[in-house]
């Protein structure tokens, strides 16, 4: 007599066939249940003697029910070959068990598998089979809905997010008594977009401050959108392929909106790897802009010395936790490491690290299952034997799903140890620029007056801050109306001009100056960031033979590097008939 | 060379060839069966100098590279029984097209003791492969009837292998007869069972190696113990 199936497990298998790819299908078809996966899993080697941790016991979970249906000898003689369809919703909450609670996707075992298995990849497909008829666990059917209905997976309203960044902003303000300091909000054309995590407005937000700090001694053009800031992606986790391609084309159309030229991410794991490298495969479509980890950033800084930091602010004994998506799925082994030597004085490895290092036990979204925590904590004692062998007193990782993970080890392990994301290792070693005020007598501006025309009210106010503090007089006007009725009030002995201006463009505003008689001397440096994407450097000499300008008499990209401007701006004006007068 | 009843001579030829044929016809379908399911690919930019082909080529060596595959390094043991065991049966298929085709080429009786060593050790291996599936509950656990089914057939194949190598139809044809009937049961049986897996192998593995190759994954980057 034929079994009767359920309603869920029915639309499960008619959904199987939907999210088989080549790749899969390999991997399920390809394992010989050589069980040299078995121990290469912290669930396993945490709970000796019971296999339904192992690899390929859980993997074949999966297996079986894809044998009874796609297999060939599977459906033609299943007990062969241990195929089994489901059929109970008793079955799918086993599957459940295993899929969500007994495995973190770390790919571990995948990189241990002979045969290229890749076991992470289909225990993903199997959660969002289950996750389709609503077999999940309750936090991560919280989380999902979050994520699809306020756009963030941590359910943060807008308001509170654009609160938090403004305590932040005049926390830094006031840390570093500088009142230049800013966390912009929706700036466009900037150089970065920074997206974060939400778990930093909710429970961690000094993090965005730290930051905020290194982009701006670093003199970065960045800022922070307003909507789509949030580059996790519980998609990932639940195996929602819609959900997952929704969350990334939020924060790819952000970046989009703010034509920003690069898309920094904040440190966090599963936001990187679902941003950075499956978001594109999800939604189907490449993405015109770059994307990077804030790790890579700070650590361009340090190399290009945009910032200085002196690693003995951090003396004590730290080692580095790999997570698991950044590394193992995504290549990211070295540049974290560098970082870490660069800030701190004593930086050790624990091992194994790299691609073998073994789960924070945090991972997968394991966070958000409460019923499985005395599970994952039996099973993190894996973990803690690592961290306690380093002598280390700070674990360092790159991903704040890793930090709520180890965390939770340190505190139930008792280890003597505390857990730090890098930006806050970066943040602590940052040596800030002391403004010695230039002496009067030795201002070289002394006695100019500049206008400062541009739209954006932190690029004046920086540039303005700039003039001022070489002893000149500014103005400034945020179009080219005000503009002109600046100069004829009060004719300035230079102006820096931004091409990009609403209504009337910076183009046309110089055009206009050139051919009045009155002006056409009047020395011009356009600071700009007219770029396209094609080409992010702007070759300003095509672009004036293209729309036929005069050369003005200086030029300069933004983001606005101090040194040139002032060079630049000194050069203009003493080559002008007005500076030689 | 000694002269063969005519029963010796259809089953080491042409039953062969038959047996050959429908493997290959099955393999054929399968191989098109799997280019039917679409190949995922990754449109992401690749991570810094990565290369998705440079990946792929790594993945598919690393089966030879034991020191780069953590299992394999964890287990150097059970990686030489592969070793061994795999060289066994690769010699035994490849004995099975000179037998009939070229019998001089292993008519040495040097090459003939070589072989049977090798199949004998690839034996000695298979028992305790065999042993392993029943006694560890791991891998007991995983076990079906075709994984101990398959690996008893290779053992008895690998053990007419060791009688059917003298090739000496003169001294009896009972062990040429009783390998060569294995033989072509083999090659109908192989295409259903787990023995197959030589066919998904390289395409799983140039997967999973293009993907990691593309995100700097592979080659990888090996856990190096912590400095003094």
């Amino acid at each position: 007599m034929e079994q009767v199936r359920s309603w869920k497990a029915q639309r499960i298998v008619e959904r199987l066939s939907q999210k088989l790819t080549r790749q899969i299908l390999l991997s399920l078809e390809a394992c010989v249940h050589c069980g040299l996966c078995t121990d290469q899993c912290h669930y396993v080697l945490a709970n000796p003697g019971d296999v339904t941790y192992a690899p390929a016991y859980k993997a074949d979970k999966i297996r079986k029910f894809f044998k009874a249906h796609w297999d060939w000898t599977g459906r033609a003689f299943p007990w062969w070959v241990g195929a089994r369809s489901l059929y109970s919703d008793e079955e799918l909450e086993d599957l459940k068990d295993t899929v969500f609670g007994k495995c973190t996707n770390c790919r571990r075992c995948s990189l241990a598998c002979p045969m290229g298995v890749d076991m992470a990849t289909f225990n993903r497909m199997a959660r969002g089979l289950l996750s389709w008829v609503g077999v999940m666990p309750e936090g991560v059917a919280v989380v999902a809905k979050d994520q699809w209905e306020i756009g963030n997976q941590m359910g943060v309203l807008k308001e509170d997010y654009l609160e938090t960044l403004k305590w932040m902003e005049e926390e830094l303000q006031e840390e570093y008594h500088d009142p230049t300091i800013r966390i912009p909000i929706d700036q466009p054309d900037c150089n970065v977009v920074y997206a974060i995590n939400p778990r930093e407005v909710k429970y961690d937000p000094r993090t965005i401050a730290e930051a905020a700090a290194i982009f701006h001694f670093a003199g970065e053009s960045w800022t922070m959108p307003s909507e789509g800031w949030d580059m996790t992606n519980f998609g990932l986790f639940n195996g929602d392929d819609e959900l997952a391609a929704a969350a990334a084309a939020r924060v790819y159309d952000a970046v989009e909106r703010l034509r920003g030229k690069k898309l920094v991410m904040s440190e966090c794991g599963h936001g990187y790897r679902s941003t950075r490298c499956e978001g594109p495969n999800w939604l189907g479509r490449e993405v015109p802009f770059e994307m990077e980890s804030s790790v890579v950033t700070m650590l361009r800084y340090i190399r290009e010395g945009r910032i200085k930091v002196d690693p003995s602010r951090n003396p004590e004994p730290v080692t580095y936790h790999d997570s698991c998506n950044n590394a193992r799925s995504c290549g990211m082994f070295e540049e974290p490491r560098e970082l870490l030597r660069l800030v701190c004085l004593d930086f050790r490895e624990m091992y194994p690290n790299r691609a073998e290092n073994y789960c924070c036990t945090g991972g997968g979204g394991a966070m958000s299952m409460s019923e499985y925590a005395p599970r994952r904590l039996r099973s993190a004692r894996i973990k803690a034997e690592q961290l306690r062998a380093t002598g280390a007193k700070i674990v360092a990782t790159s991903c704040h799903n890793c930090v709520d993970g180890l965390y939770d080890l340190i505190r139930h392990y008792k280890l003597d140890m505390q857990v730090k994301l890098l930006v806050s290792l970066v943040a602590n070693a940052l040596v800030v620029p002391v403004r010695v005020p230039v002496p009067a007598a030795r201002r070289p501006l002394e006695g100019r007056t500049i206008l400062v025309i541009d739209d954006e009210p932190d690029v004046r106010l920086y540039l303005s801050k700039i003039f001022a503090e070489q002893g000149c007089e500014v103005m400034d006007a945020p179009d080219a109306n005000q503009a002109m009725r600046a100069i004829k009030a009060r004719k300035p002995d230079l102006i820096t001009l931004d091409l990009v201006l609403p209504r009337k463009t910076g183009e046309k505003l110089y055009w206009e100056l050139r051919r009045d008689p009155e002006y056409q001397d009047l020395p011009v440096v356009v600071v700009s960031g007219y770029a396209s994407i094609e080409s992010p450097r702007i070759d300003f000499h095509g672009f004036l033979r293209e729309k036929g300008l005069p050369e003005p008499e200086g030029f300069i990209e933004k983001p606005v590097d101090v040194e040139r401007l002032l060079e630049t701006v000194r050069c203009a004006l003493q080559n002008s008939r007005r500076g030689q007068a | 060379m000694h002269a063969i009843s005519p029963q010796l001579a259809l089953i080491q030829d042409e039953l062969q060839i038959a047996a050959l044929t429908f493997m290959a016809t099955v393999y054929g379908l399968k191989i098109r069966w799997i280019l039917r399911f679409r190949a995922g690919r990754d449109r992401q930019a690749p991570t810094g100098d990565a290369d998705a082909a440079r990946g792929a080529r790594y993945s598919l060596a690393a089966i030879a590279m034991p020191w780069a595959m953590p299992s394999a390094r964890r287990h150097p043991l059970l990686y030489f029984q592969f070793v061994v065991f795999h060289l066994a049966v690769a010699a035994s298929i490849a004995m099975s097209f000179l037998i009939p085709y070229a019998p001089q080429a292993i008519a040495h009786p040097m090459i003939v003791r070589g072989l049977q060593a090798l199949f004998a050790a690839g034996l000695a291996v298979g028992l305790l492969r065999l042993t392993r599936r029943l006694r560890d509950p791991y891998v007991r656990a995983i076990s079906t009837p075709d994984d101990y089914f398959s690996l008893a057939l290779l053992l008895v194949w690998l053990a007419l292998s060791i009688l059917a190598a003298p090739n000496r139809p003169d001294l009896g044809e009972g062990p040429l007869l009783a390998y060569f009937l294995l033989t072509a049961f083999l090659l109908v049986y192989v295409p259903f069972s787990k023995i197959s897996h030589y066919i998904y192998y390289p395409f799983a593995r140039w997967y999973l190696g293009r993907t990691l190759g593309h995100r700097g994954v592979y080659p990888l980057k090996r856990s190096r113990p912590a400095q003094a």
